[in-house]
């Protein structure tokens, strides 16, 4: 291709090719996309993935390590197995131990039975991504290891992500549309309305948001379930939320209303709000999904913190912060280290989302 | 929304491909638990020093330690034999007479943890209880009677006793407690009923120096119970007038007067304490009588606070006074110092006692770390103990009576059958397994089978095994059959899934994570258990606001019934879990809550008001019958007890001598109170 042919390509390219280009570019921020896609798709199927149910406790297998898988069999076919476990508590040291059987294997399948879920809350089936021969899951299958009551680290994990990838998005969706609106119109019209606005802010701002959610926990009805406590707080927190959006938009309308563009749009007759979602918001784009790519992770590690404090869920819900509260103490450490895996995920999901964001900043703005 | 809620349970899928479970643990049966903990050697038998009660077998020359013959040489205290009482406590140490010396580390939580070194210097109480928890026997005071007819209780004090600052202990700081503080409306405005049997107020009447005299206008056999108990008359000196309380049957009245109005004027004392920066005279008294706050109040007890307890270290020093001596004529305690250090949360008291920080802890100890505090020992130089208690039920959901926001919820917990069901749906050996290692005793929340109180051996099992079939016949027949397509049982005003919720706080065991356990057994018997996590204040409104379906706890105390009844029977509106109402109507003699319409929780009250009146043999028929219903009932669902879980996971440092293999775990031991703490020493 030559250079010319290159150059018309990008003056007749759209927009969105370019933003597509560009963040192509940022080869992070791709690698980033899709880990983030990864973690959503295993939220939208997590009762799939999940071989076991949550909640099924179980004395026998508390404490069970992480189970190795055995590949091969003896012949060097590829044959996944796992070994059925014996369990004893020595009763000197009150130690649980778990040694493999090996004379009792059990196949490792793909798409076998478990519990009984709907899929997307629609189809019964109790078909999972991962199953074993002549037992249930249970009973057989430890990827993870268990927890002190028996249940399944990698199931649990699995369901846990699906309750913190998700339960932000709605509060930082309200952020931005708040945000956009009310700083739009702040900086667009000035004058009073731009002063109530940003008197409410002041106001909101000097809320602190702990004993907020401290006075809201206690407040709201005792019926509740956890998550539906912590999803409407989390909707009270985003009514705060907005306000440093607000604050960046009205900055950013300010500047643009007196560019040139705006005033020929203005004698052209387009509308107030044509000109707003039209003109304006593209040009500040970039800093808009910054903003959005940022908040997301903010929200993830918000719900990890007070759960890990013990204000945001709370068990029997399941999230990583809940998981991660289960491992804040010493017999964890030095009896069953494997629970303190739930930290991976959420190392990793909020720097691919940073990542992400760095690289939706950069091609929001192709002629930047 | 993603539907975040349990996924859809119903186990008929999994049923028909169930085959033998590959995780091979069979859960042990009693008699190979017992014979396993018997094994570990960490149970010993119940023991303490002995008490030498013959004047003939007291030694006359006294020995005293090395820091106060010091202070003796300079002038500043009087010779021993004149600190001693003619008529001491005579103590024959568990093992060897022991040495002078040493400070005793050990870890507390802050200054609401006054409990902590109120029960090591539990010995300020007129009397207490044998080691093994089963008698009454002299402390403070050396002996008492009790008329025929129940109605006088003669106390005997030791001759020449004397308070941590040296001045006379008679039955005057008796009067004077109960004539300047206990009658002071202002100090103490609700008497306690500890003083009243039936309502009617007694007296407190000095006979000579050393009688004090108790009257009462109706028969109190119980009263020698509640001497020795750690109830509000009996509990002494430290636990009872520390923290705004007033009560506890004697004051130094010498110290005390000065600050109160009548022995001067309120201007007077009003002014002394806006000088000494207090509000007002009250709050200077409150300050003034706290051991653990004013490092200048006489006391009685082995050791006085020295540094108070707003501090990182809480130091305790032995009082010069202190009225025990050993069988060698050593003044005791052995010990110089207590040594109470900060540990803001119990991970970090659990770690730096792994790490033989703490020469002696038994609170605060977390038992689900039991195998890496027996991985350490050797390392911290430490042996643990395990304190089996006598209290039935270590985690125990009590479910509320008086419940009355639903009235469909109100009749399900007030039906016999649905609460007998939900006790045989549980599971009691994983309970075990899992939270209490398996050094618990499964079953109803009965005392143990040592106490007096004990109904027989037939209760403990009473409703209280796993029998998932009849659960669900019963459940079946009450008219719960009808269950929603994921096998929960539907309610029967508008077919919705009836849920019961379980209210759990995080204290003394993860009572949040056994209730999911429960809930996780309950399904079989098709209960939906909504279990709820809440901070301890929030849940303690909720139970007062009487909004709460079951409530977790333990019920520690009830093994004596009548000195801790209120988690058994709902007497006491401080805790009520099973019917915050009902003991608000007892509480306040039916001026206030609402009367039960359940026939045996009246017969309960009946038994119990009744008992005050009658000798041992009555009140201990009394209680039984009570601990009958209310094992029969399921009030309170019983799960695993009789263990370590609470005050029982004790770690020693090897240098202490005299050690008991077993200390009495019991509220009314004051574990460690009545193992003696001041009779310990280092032997190196």
């Amino acid at each position: 291709m030559s250079a010319t042919t290159a150059e018309n390509k990008v003056a007749v390219a759209s927009q969105r090719q370019l933003i597509w280009w560009r963040f192509r570019k940022h080869k992070l921020a791709l690698v980033s996309a899709f880990i983030v896609a990864a973690f959503y798709l295993v939220a939208m199927f997590a009762d799939t993935i999940a071989y076991t149910e949550p909640f099924d406790t179980q004395s026998a297998r508390s404490y069970i390590p992480p189970q190795p898988i055995t590949w091969f069999d003896a012949d060097g076919h590829f044959h996944p197995t796992v070994n059925a476990l014996k369990g004893k508590r020595d009763p000197r040291t009150f130690k649980l131990s778990y040694a493999p059987d090996p004379g009792e294997t059990r196949d490792l399948v793909l798409f076998g039975h478990g519990y009984e879920y709907r899929l997307f809350g629609l189809i019964p089936t109790d078909i999972h991504l991962l199953g074993v021969s002549n037992s249930r899951p249970q009973d057989a299958l430890f990827l993870l290891g268990t927890d002190q009551l028996g249940r399944d680290v990698f199931s649990r994990l699995v369901l846990a992500s699906r309750t913190s990838l998700t339960i932000g998005l709605v509060g930082v969706v309200m952020s931005l549309v708040l945000g956009v609106l009310l700083g739009g119109i702040s900086g667009l019209y000035g004058g009073w309305i731009d002063v109530v606005i940003q008197r409410v802010i002041e106001i909101l701002r000097s809320i602190p948001t702990i004993p907020l959610w401290m006075g809201l926990a206690a407040a709201v009805p005792n019926s509740w379930t956890p998550q539906q406590v912590y999803f409407v707080i989390t909707l009270i927190i985003s009514l705060i939320g907005w306000t440093e959006l607000a604050r960046v938009v009205r900055g950013r309308f300010l500047a643009l209303r007196e560019e040139d563009f705006i005033t020929a749009a203005e004698l052209a007759g387009a509308s107030q709000m044509r000109i707003i979602f039209k003109h304006m918001v593209p040009s500040f784009l970039s800093h808009i999904i910054a903003a959005v790519s940022l908040a997301l992770p903010a929200m993830i590690i918000s719900e990890t913190t007070l759960s890990f404090l013990g204000l945001g869920l709370r068990p029997p819900a399941i999230s990583w912060g809940v998981l991660l509260q289960d491992a804040q103490n010493l017999q964890t450490l030095a009896l069953a280290p494997w629970l303190l895996v739930v930290a991976l995920p959420v190392i990793v999901v909020i720097l691919a989302f940073n990542f992400l964001g760095d690289g939706l900043r950069d091609a929001a703005d192709p002629y930047g | 929304m993603p539907n975040l809620s349990r996924p859809h349970l119903s186990r008929r899928g999994l049923l028909a491909t169930l085959a033998a479970s590959p995780v091979a643990m069979a859960l042990l049966t009693e008699a190979a638990r017992a014979a396993d903990l018997a094994a570990s050697g960490l149970v010993g038998e119940l023991q303490g020093p002995t008490m030498i009660t013959d004047p003939a077998k007291w030694p006359t020359k006294f020995q005293e330690a090395p820091m106060l013959a010091e202070r003796v040489k300079a002038g500043k205290l009087p010779p021993v034999a004149e600190r001693i009482p003619a008529e001491p406590m005579v103590w024959q140490p568990l093992n060897e007479t022991g040495k002078y010396g040493g400070t005793w580390r050990r870890a507390f939580t802050g200054p609401g943890d006054v409990e902590n070194a109120n029960r090591i210097n539990a010995s300020d109480k007129c009397f207490f209880w044998s080691a093994d928890g089963s008698k009454i026997v002299p402390c403070v005071a050396k002996a008492y009677e009790l008329s025929d007819d129940g109605k006088t209780y003669t106390m005997h004090l030791r001759k020449g006793m004397k308070w941590s600052d040296g001045s006379p202990f008679t039955a005057d700081d008796f009067v004077f407690w109960f004539e300047d503080i206990y009658g002071n409306k202002e100090i103490v405005p609700t008497p306690t009923t500890d003083m009243s049997p039936q309502g009617k107020p007694g007296r407190i009447v000095k006979v000579d120096e050393v009688t004090v005299r108790f009257e009462f206008d109706v028969p109190y056999y119980l009263f020698e119970e509640m001497m020795a108990g750690d109830t509000l008359i009996g509990g002494g000196q430290s636990v009872r007038q520390s923290q705004k309380l007033s009560f506890g049957a004697y004051s130094p009245g010498h110290y005390l007067k000065q600050f109160l109005p009548k022995y001067s004027s309120l201007e007077e004392v009003n002014a002394r304490a806006k000088k000494e920066g207090f509000e007002n005279w009250l709050q200077m008294l409150h300050f003034k009588k706290d051991w653990s706050l004013n490092t200048e109040l006489p006391t009685l007890g082995p050791w006085k606070t020295v540094q108070s307890i707003n501090n990182p270290i809480w130091l305790l020093e032995r009082n010069p006074f202190y009225y025990a001596i050993d069988t060698a004529g050593n003044q005791l305690p052995y010990m110089d110092k207590v040594q109470l250090t900060l540990g803001e949360n119990l991970e970090v008291i659990n770690l730096r006692a792994m790490a033989g920080d703490y020469d002696e802890q038994e609170r605060h100890i977390d038992i689900s770390k039991l195998p890496v505090l027996l991985d350490n020992q050797d390392k911290g130089n430490y042996k643990v103990h395990l304190d089996l208690g006598f209290a039935g039920s270590d985690f125990i959901l009590q479910i509320n009576q008086s419940y009355k926001a639903d009235p469909e919820i109100r009749k399900w917990l007030t039906n016999a059958d649905f609460r007998r069901a939900l006790s045989l749906g549980i599971d009691r050996d994983q309970l075990n397994d899992t939270f209490w290692l398996g050094v618990g005793t499964p079953g109803s929340p009965v005392p143990g089978e040592s106490m007096p109180q004990n109904p027989g051996p037939e209760w403990r099992k009473k409703w209280s095994v796993l029998d998932v079939r009849q659960a669900n016949a019963m459940l079946d027949k009450i008219g719960l059959a009808k269950k929603d397509s994921a096998g929960f049982r539907v309610r029967t005003d508008n077919g919705e899934r009836l849920r019961i919720q379980i209210v759990a706080i995080q204290a003394f065991m993860p009572f949040p994570k056994m209730s999911e356990m429960v809930g996780d057994q309950w399904q079989k018997i098709g209960i939906q258990a909504d279990v709820r996590e809440m901070e301890r204040n929030l849940a303690t409104t909720r139970v007062r606001n009487n909004e709460t379906h079951i409530y977790t706890w333990n019920n520690g105390g009830t093994e004596l019934l009548y000195l801790f009844p209120r988690h058994a029977i709902p007497v006491d509106p401080t805790e009520a879990y099973m019917g915050p109402e009902y003991a608000n109507y007892y509480a306040s003699g039916g001026t206030q809550g609402m009367k039960p319409d359940d026939p045996n929780i009246l017969r309960i009250w009946e038994l119990f008001t009744e008992a005050a009146g009658l000798k041992a043999e009555g009140r201990n028929h009394n209680a039984q019958e009570i601990w009958k219903i209310l094992a029969d009932q399921q009030y309170g669902i019983g799960t695993v007890g009789q263990s370590p879980a609470g005050l029982g996971v004790r770690l020693v440092s090897n240098k202490l001598g005299n050690i008991a293999s077993r200390v009495c775990n019991a509220q009314h031991c004051r574990t460690p109170g009545n193992s003696h703490a001041e009779t310990w020493y280092f032997k190196a």
